[in-house]
């Protein structure tokens, strides 16, 4: 058991995908001062894959996801979900930030009843329905707390119910655990690898942890330090043995080495781009 | 318990009641200390009947003589009016200008923060206004709106108006794009994005707005009562002033500084109770 390169680009792929990137490319700016975030990028996910960018901080990784989130506009090429392609923030996607996303105004509850109740769903069945999300994610005794009032860890989990209320076709997963402690982070995955089970949402995650990525990845793209593109796919089997301690593994360590050295590279030349910014 | 008092860390109850009540009645203690000690110096200077005064009562009275004045006035009233008859004609114009200003101000603000070509319309004639010193207006208001209550109720609403819109404005217009994103990511429409998002972020930021917008309207409310009028509070001292009756003077000036300070607890109350994830990103 180990991680085998891949191309996330044949035509099989992209013939039964869900999720299509196709020429991606965004650049900001323009004439001299332009900056080119994301060289053109393709890639294909099936229903139920669970794709883990990771790169080094300003590869362009975020612009992927925001772009697929309606957020930003590509510069060139296109975005499609189920062969529809994307032009703006919809409720089939659902999106998890890092932190301070969710609304402070309302409830827990409120907060995961917001998507169905947007979606036109009447008040009884949206609170009924966010009832047994905040049960999936183990927050079924905080319905009625407010979100400022629970840990950051917890808060992450209501973000995550509150993107599943909608049912979403994909989840679109910003660094959800950078900002969290190491132990919560562990917890949280292990919980996000259970979730993942149970619902098969196809995942678009982007992280910089590769630990992270093997854990609950079935497959990696590694992005180049700006102009963002894909320097290497794999296929990860880590996440199929529902095993915390598969970290531990020489399997595991030896992934996780071979991407730290594809990764250091780029970090530095991340930096060295940071610093004649 | 409100949902100040409790915070939750890791899934357990920190009770953080008891710390925060007793570092509110140091500060109440401190408070109160702090005007126990200027009015220790105030009698020590004036002397208060106990010694003979450092200053001239005509310039400053003593604490006494000002708590004299109020009874006298409460008992007699000021220049054939009952003292509550002042206090009532000034809160009536101080109230009229802030309703106006905040029914007013308020949405416009809230449509400069959402809709660029309504900011694009407004701001910049409100941001040439601001400089002004409305002090130099009143002899325009008087002639254009009258001596009545109206050129009054024009003259508190002149800075207070701007203030309140530009506060409002900047209040949507520093909402987490984030927070946006995500109801958008929900599928909110725009509507349910202004309402349910948009307008609750911005609720901390208009109370800052109207609460920092008290004490200029009580600094105009003097203004609006310097001419072209017979009673009001601000008239009341203004006039005393002139027959050299500091007392009474200081009586107005103590009632308006009451007025000023109660209004702004009465907002920060309202404000605790409403908004009660201020401060809390």
């Amino acid at each position: 058991m180990t991680i085998e390169p891949i191309d996330l680009d044949t035509p099989e792929r992209r013939a039964s995908a869900k999720l299509v990137v196709a020429g991606l490319s965004k650049t900001f700016g323009s004439g001299a001062g332009a900056i080119e975030a994301l060289a053109p990028t393709n890639l294909s996910l099936a229903r139920g894959d669970f794709l883990c960018v990771v790169g080094p901080s300003g590869c362009g990784k975020t612009t992927l996801l925001n772009i697929v989130a309606g957020f930003e506009r590509p510069s060139a090429g296109h975005v499609e979900l189920d062969g529809r392609q994307i032009t703006r923030p919809g409720a089939e996607r659902g999106v998890v930030f890092q932190q301070g996303a969710l609304f402070n105004w309302m409830s827990v509850l409120e907060n995961v009843a917001f998507g169905p109740r947007a979606g036109g769903t009447s008040a009884a069945p949206a609170r009924e329905q966010a009832r047994a999300l905040l049960d999936l994610v183990g927050l079924a005794a905080f319905a009625d707390k407010y979100p400022y009032q629970l840990s950051g860890g917890m808060q992450q989990r209501v973000g995550i119910a509150r993107a599943l209320a909608n049912d979403p076709e994909i989840l679109l997963m910003d660094e959800p655990f950078a900002a969290l402690d190491q132990q919560t982070r562990e917890l949280l995955q292990e919980e996000i690898a259970k979730i993942w089970r149970t619902t098969g949402k196809t995942v678009l995650w982007i992280t910089h942890s590769i630990e992270e990525a093997l854990f609950l990845a079935t497959h990696i793209v590694v992005m180049t330090a700006r102009p963002g593109r894909i320097k290497a796919a794999f296929r990860v089997r880590f996440s199929e043995h529902e095993d915390p301690l598969v970290s531990a593994t020489p399997e595991f360590v030896a992934a996780r080495r071979e991407i730290f050295g594809l990764l250091r590279s780029e970090s530095q030349r991340a930096q060295r781009l940071e610093v004649e910014a | 318990m409100s949902p100040r008092d409790q915070l939750y860390e890791g899934g357990e109850l920190v009770d953080e009641a008891q710390l925060a009540r007793r570092a509110d009645r140091r500060d109440s203690l401190l408070t109160a200390g702090t005007f126990l000690t200027l009015l220790v110096l105030w009698t020590a200077v004036t002397g208060s009947g106990l010694w003979a005064p450092l200053v001239n009562p005509i310039f400053l009275p003593s604490p006494v003589a000002v708590g004299d004045a109020f009874v006298r006035l409460a008992e007699q009233g000021y220049q054939g009016k009952s003292l509550l008859h002042h206090v009532s004609v000034s809160l009536y114009r101080f109230a009229m200008a802030f309703t106006v200003c905040i029914l007013i101000g308020v949405p416009l603000g809230l449509l400069m923060g959402m809709m660029r070509p309504v900011r694009a319309v407004f701001e910049p004639p409100i941001q040439a206004i601001r400089p002004i010193p409305k002090l130099a207006l009143l002899p325009l208001f008087l002639i254009w709106f009258g001596i009545g209550n109206l050129s009054k109720i024009i003259v508190i609403s002149a800075p207070v108006l701007p203030l309140i819109a530009i506060g409002a404005m900047q209040a949507v217009r520093s909402v987490s794009q984030k927070k946006i994103q995500a109801a958008q990511a929900l599928g909110a429409s725009t509507w349910t994005i202004f309402w349910r998002v948009v307008l609750p972020a911005s609720l901390p930021g208009i109370f800052t707005a109207i609460r920092m917008s008290i004490s200029i309207g009580v600094t105009m409310l003097v203004a609006a009562e310097l001419t072209a009028t017979s009673d009001g509070i601000a008239w009341m001292a203004l006039t005393a002033s002139e027959y050299l009756a500091t007392d009474v003077v200081l009586v107005g000036v103590a009632i308006m500084a009451t007025l000023g300070y109660a209004l702004d607890r009465a907002f920060r109350t309202l404000e605790l109770s409403i908004v009660h994830w201020s401060g809390k990103d």
